[in-house]
């Protein structure tokens, strides 16, 4: 199965839904502006009624934009009916035909494009084979586990060879285990192909393990598009650090910056350096501080005092929540030696990773 | 559109003007009368009329014209040549009236111009013309109402067109195109019609109809008429529908199923059916009154006989309303009630009858609405107690006044509207059934041991009377003479099915030719109204709900009065009949597919799409399948409401194209008892094996209904 890798491009797309109970107008979409490259896979990651649904039925054609256009390959497919796309969706819910059975689900596309039957056959099982369903070709979708319906849509998707294939929460109805499985199926199957994908979650830690590059939105604005490495690491604004991952803020104000390198600046007074470019000396700002970019002191040796609250043993590591004046920090010490954790109840200080804690600006 | 609207009214309203015309020449003088003195009596009779005698025909006599109106004599005299001219003059020479198409300047209005001829003492040789103006501004007001409607009509169209053209998704758009025709033509315009006839007398807007229904004490006397048996139905079905529900509901006792069953009979038998038994049992040469009580004074007909035979057709209704309503009622509630200590009593009128009150309104309203709208049973058993529905087939058939039968079909509307909103506003907000899923299993009985006696007795006796009734049918079939010579014979089974053969024929055809029309309308409105978004969506849904309010006997009479003339003359044809069918049947059809599509993801259909299908082959491949169950009990419905049809169809059919129902009625008339049992056991056996043939092949695909789930 070789596919062509198309890109697809929203241009300023936008999408505004009537309320049919206040008659208000809803802002699903605002002016998104996305490049997603042939064969990438990007995933689309916000809270729930941020707009991501909306987003990846307009690529499929389930919805009209209100504004924009969206291109396909380069093609301007804006007003084209679902039938008329290369794309191929594979629903929250599967939508599988209840009324036939795995293999005419995954033969329905084929059928309506009228494939002689022996082509048909052959395309179907080689289909069910990669999502490794062949031996139920027979069986009724109502007869399956939810894995296994989830692969008979994502076949009966892949099986038409689209261009484009999007996924709108596939997994959510899925146990955790089951999840992480699939989610690996997914990316391989993904990756074997070469085809390009929009993948809608609203789980960070499936975002951030499947994709190319993540989208973040909110309240239907994209809020910062990269990698996830990037994202997790050097987020935009303190909604996406706080979305993508467990985080502290700490309110600081910018006391000097040099060209390059960490900028210093005082938390209450007290001098910390942080990595980002600055506002601006006298500028207020906020550290963002990741768990593990964290480290735990004698009191008054870092940055900020506080009291050990809990521990939480993980294995690998220990959550330690730090009770200070800047709320409950989370603390990650990596290596649990008990040597490093520090009793519940204890009075410590937390200090900073200078090259790991990145200013933002403060949220308004 | 338009034309033919406007064409239908200048038709009735020129149609009178015409008669009058005739009327008038006919007292005009011959040869040599004082034409003079005959124009100022008429002009004194109708001032509004102006009028030219001419003496002889033009190009064949020495012509000589009169006139009082100076204006419309130089009219004539110059434009006497214009080929319209010449075609009055030929057509009042051939003894015809002919209205001139297009109106002419007089005056400082426009008139229309009537050529009239003059006959002879022996009325057949034209010897002159009377042309007679009339004015036209009385047209021009309904025009413009006309115009307006047909306006927003062609504006509907537009849309329609529209969308069909620039859409992404023409099938729809041609789908919505359809509906919209159909249900402009064959709802919005005939029951415009209805009511715009209500409005006019002698071609003008008059009150006069309206006037006369609301003082006629006769006509105030059948409204109260059908009010008071609507609320003595209603009342009476209530209790038993009641007591039923609560036996099956919430007691543990065996049967339930077999009573159900009985219980529902009624719903689904034949119209006349029940009364011809109740006739057969207490009339006037009943088994019951006259056989075995030897009663002399009795009657059958009138409020009572009515009252009991629309309860045992209703209470079905009211039954299946509050069984409903009492298996949502999570039973844990009562058992906490009476785990708190109440008696079983308390705990019935303190828990049970409140959650159960808007669910026994709602019945209340849904049986008094429909035993409104009853005509059969009235027609053969009110005697003289009057209703409306009846009474406004009598003014339409026996007094040839349409108008008045219109506006007592609108005047039934009125309480089955005010039902509607009362149910809307009161029962839909006080409607606090706590829907908490499967009742969780029956711990304890809510009826005492005298109770649970009481309700069994009781259920099992009125089971017994329906079955009772059904059997006196059967009996019928098989007796000489009822009432008078009870020897068996089979000759009415001969004799019936002989004479009835071909109403039945035409019946089942048309009926037959109704249903599949009637299931792809629903459905596909079905899809239209729960999947697809379009201007003018909550009119369309409006309208194809609109006969289900419309009580049949205005329908029949807005048929006959919107399609008796081209293009839609369809009085007399089987096609009205079919067409009266699948709109009457409409809206079942409709809630039955919404109901079902509503269960089904719509991911499946947008899947579909996804995969390459277009709107139709979407429809045929999935949505079809999915919703065969209400497809299939939607079309036997049709089936057998068609079959089973009175009200409207008894205004619509023809020598050519008669109706089993009527058929049976003609034969009740008539005394002819024995025929009529035969041909209702003959339909009751239809309508059983038509359900029975859909209960099995729903069964069927019930494995669907299961895997349809909605995450
Ligand atoms: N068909 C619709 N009609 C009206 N509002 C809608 C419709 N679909 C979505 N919305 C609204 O648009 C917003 C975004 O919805 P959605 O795209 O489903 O969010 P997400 O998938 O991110 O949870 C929500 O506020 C939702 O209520
Ligand atoms: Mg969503």
């Amino acid at each position: 199965m070789d596919q062509i890798s198309v890109p697809v491009n929203l241009e300023q797309v936008s999408k505004i839904f009537r309320d049919p109970k206040t008659k208000s107008d809803v802002h699903a979409v605002r002016e998104a502006q996305l490049e997603i490259g042939g064969g990438e896979l990007v995933t689309l990651l916000g809270p729930s009624g941020c707009g991501k649904t909306t987003m990846l039925r307009m690529i499929g054609g389930f919805e009209l934009p209100t504004r924009g256009r969206i291109r396909i390959g380069g093609e301007d497919v804006t007003f084209l009916p679902p039938n008329a796309r290369a794309t191929a969706t594979v629903f929250q819910s599967y939508g599988l035909f209840p009324h036939l059975d795995v293999f005419d689900n995954v033969a329905y596309g084929l059928r309506v494009r009228k494939i002689a039957a022996p082509q048909i056959e052959t395309r179907v099982m080689e289909a069910l084979d990669l999502v490794g369903l062949k031996a139920l070709a027979r069986r009724a979708p109502g007869r399956l586990s939810g894995g296994q319906q989830q692969r008979v849509a994502l076949a009966r998707s892949l099986v038409v060879r689209p261009q484009v294939l999007l996924l709108d929460e596939p997994l959510s109805n899925l146990d955790a285990l089951l999840r992480e499985q699939m989610r690996v199926e997914i990316r391989r199957i993904q990756k074997t192909l070469g085809i390009t994908a929009v993948y809608v979650t609203h789980d960070r830690v499936e975002a951030m393990s499947l994709s190319d590059r993540v989208v973040v939105m909110k309240e239907g604005v994209i809020q910062q598009v990269g990698p996830p490495s990037t994202i997790y690491e050097r987020p935009d604004s303190q909604f996406v650090a706080g979305f993508v991952g467990k985080v502290a803020f700490f309110p600081v104000e910018v006391a000097n910056t040099t060209a390059a390198g960490p900028v210093a600046c005082t938390l209450d007074g007290k001098p910390v350096m942080a990595g980002s470019v600055a506002p601006g000396v006298g500028k207020k700002a906020m550290l963002m501080a990741r768990p593990e970019s964290l480290r735990l002191g004698n009191p008054g040796e870092g940055a900020c005092d506080g009291t050990v609250s809990t521990n939480v043993y993980l294995g690998s590591s220990v959550e330690s929540f730090v009770a200070t004046e800047y709320g409950e920090i989370l603390v990650q010490i990596d290596d649990p030696s008990m040597s490093r954790v520090r009793a519940e109840g204890s009075r410590i200080s937390i200090s900073f990773d200078e090259t790991r804690v990145r200013l933002l600006p403060v949220a308004g | 559109m338009f034309s033919v609207l406007r064409g239908s009214y200048e038709k009735t309203i020129l149609q009178d003007k015409k008669e009058l015309l005739l009327a008038l020449t006919r007292s005009a003088p011959g040869e040599n009368g004082d034409v003079e003195a005959w124009l100022e009596e008429a002009r004194k009779t109708y001032p509004a009329l102006h009028l030219l005698y001419v003496r002889g025909i033009p190009g064949v006599d020495e012509i000589q014209e009169f006139s009082l109106d100076a204006e419309l004599k130089a009219l004539w005299q110059a434009r006497q040549e214009d080929k319209a001219f010449k075609t009055g003059i030929e057509a009042a020479s051939y003894l015809e009236t002919f209205v001139m198409p297009d109106a002419v300047r007089l005056g400082s209005g426009e008139s229309l111009l009537i050529f009239s001829p003059v006959l002879n003492a022996e009325g057949d040789t034209a010897r002159g013309i009377v042309v007679a103006a009339v004015d036209e501004t009385v047209l021009t007001s309904f025009n413009n109402l006309t115009y307006a409607l047909s306006l927003i009509a062609f504006f509907v169209f537009a849309l329609g067109f529209g969308i069909a053209t620039f859409s992404r998704d023409p099938p729809t758009g041609y789908a919505i195109l359809v509906l919209f025709s159909i249900v402009l033509l064959f709802v919005a315009y005939p029951l415009f019609t209805a009511v715009r006839l209500t409005f006019v007398q002698e071609g003008r807007f008059s009150l006069a109809i309206w006037k006369d229904i609301l003082t006629n004490r006769q006509y105030l006397g059948a409204l109260a008429g059908s009010i008071q048996l609507g609320a003595l139905t209603a009342t009476l079905s209530t209790i038993i529908g009641f007591l039923f529900a609560f036996f099956v509901s919430r007691t543990s006792m065996r049967g339930k199923k077999l009573v159900t069953a009985l219980a529902t009979l009624p719903v689904i038998s034949p119209p006349f059916s029940l009364t011809l038994s109740i006739i057969l049992l207490f009339g006037n040469n009943g088994l019951i009154t006259k056989g075995l009580l030897g009663l002399e004074n009795f009657t059958i007909y009138g409020l009572g006989g009515l009252g009991l035979v629309q309860t045992i057709s209703m209470f079905p209704i009211a039954f299946l309303t509050l069984a409903g309503v009492l298996d949502a009622i999570d039973s844990t509630l009562e058992d906490a009630s009476l785990d708190l200590n109440a008696s079983r009593w308390e705990t019935f009128m303190r828990v049970t009858l409140p959650l159960t009150m808007p669910g026994i309104l709602s019945a209340w309203l849904l049986v008094f609405t429909n035993s409104l709208a009853d005509f059969a049973n009235p027609l053969l058993l009110s005697g003289s107690f009057r209703v409306l529905s009846v009474e406004s087939y009598i003014e339409v058939t026996g007094m040839n006044r349409l108008g008045n039968g219109a506006a007592l079909s609108i005047l039934l509307l009125l309480p089955t509207l005010t039902a509607f909103f009362v149910q809307r506003a009161w029962v839909a907000k006080k409607s606090f059934v706590v829907v908490t899923g499967k009742p969780s299993g029956r711990l304890s009985d809510l009826a005492s041991k005298p109770m649970r006696i009481f309700l069994l007795v009781f259920v099992v006796l009125t089971s017994l009377f329906i079955v009772s009734l059904y059997g006196t049918i059967v009996a019928g079939c098989f007796v000489k003479n009822w009432g008078i010579d009870y020897t068996f014979t089979t000759a009415n089974i001969v004799e019936a099915l002989q004479r009835g053969r071909e109403a039945m024929i035409s019946t089942m055809t048309l009926a037959g030719i109704a249903t599949p029309i009637a299931g792809f309308i629903a459905m596909i409105g079905a899809v239209l109204v729960v999947r697809k978004q379009f201007p003018g969506k909550r009119l369309l849904e409006a309208l194809m709900m609109t006969p289900f309010a419309v009580p049949g006997t205005l329908i029949g009479i807005a048929y006959i009065l919107a399609f008796n003339e081209p293009p839609f003359l369809l009085v007399g044809t089987g096609a009205i009949l079919v067409i009266c069918y699948v709109i009457r049947e409409l809206p079942v059809g409709l809630e039955g597919g919404v109901a079902t599509l509503r269960q089904i993801d719509p991911s499946i259909e947008e899947a579909a799409s996804d995969l390459g299908a277009d709107q139709a082959t979407v429809f045929r491949t999935v949505i079809l399948p999915l919703i065969r169950p209400a497809f299939i009990s939607s079309m036997s419905y049709t089936f057998v409401r068609s079959m089973t049809a009175v009200s409207a169809i008894i205004f619509l059919i023809s020598a050519r194209w008669y109706h089993i129902t009527i058929q049976i009625y003609n034969f009740s008339e008539n005394i002819r008892f024995g025929l009529a049992s035969v041909l209702a056991t003959a339909l009751i056996f239809i309508v059983l094996a038509v359900f029975g043939l859909m209960r099995v092949i729903v069964k069927k695909s019930e494995h669907l209904e299961k895997t349809v789930t909605v995450q």
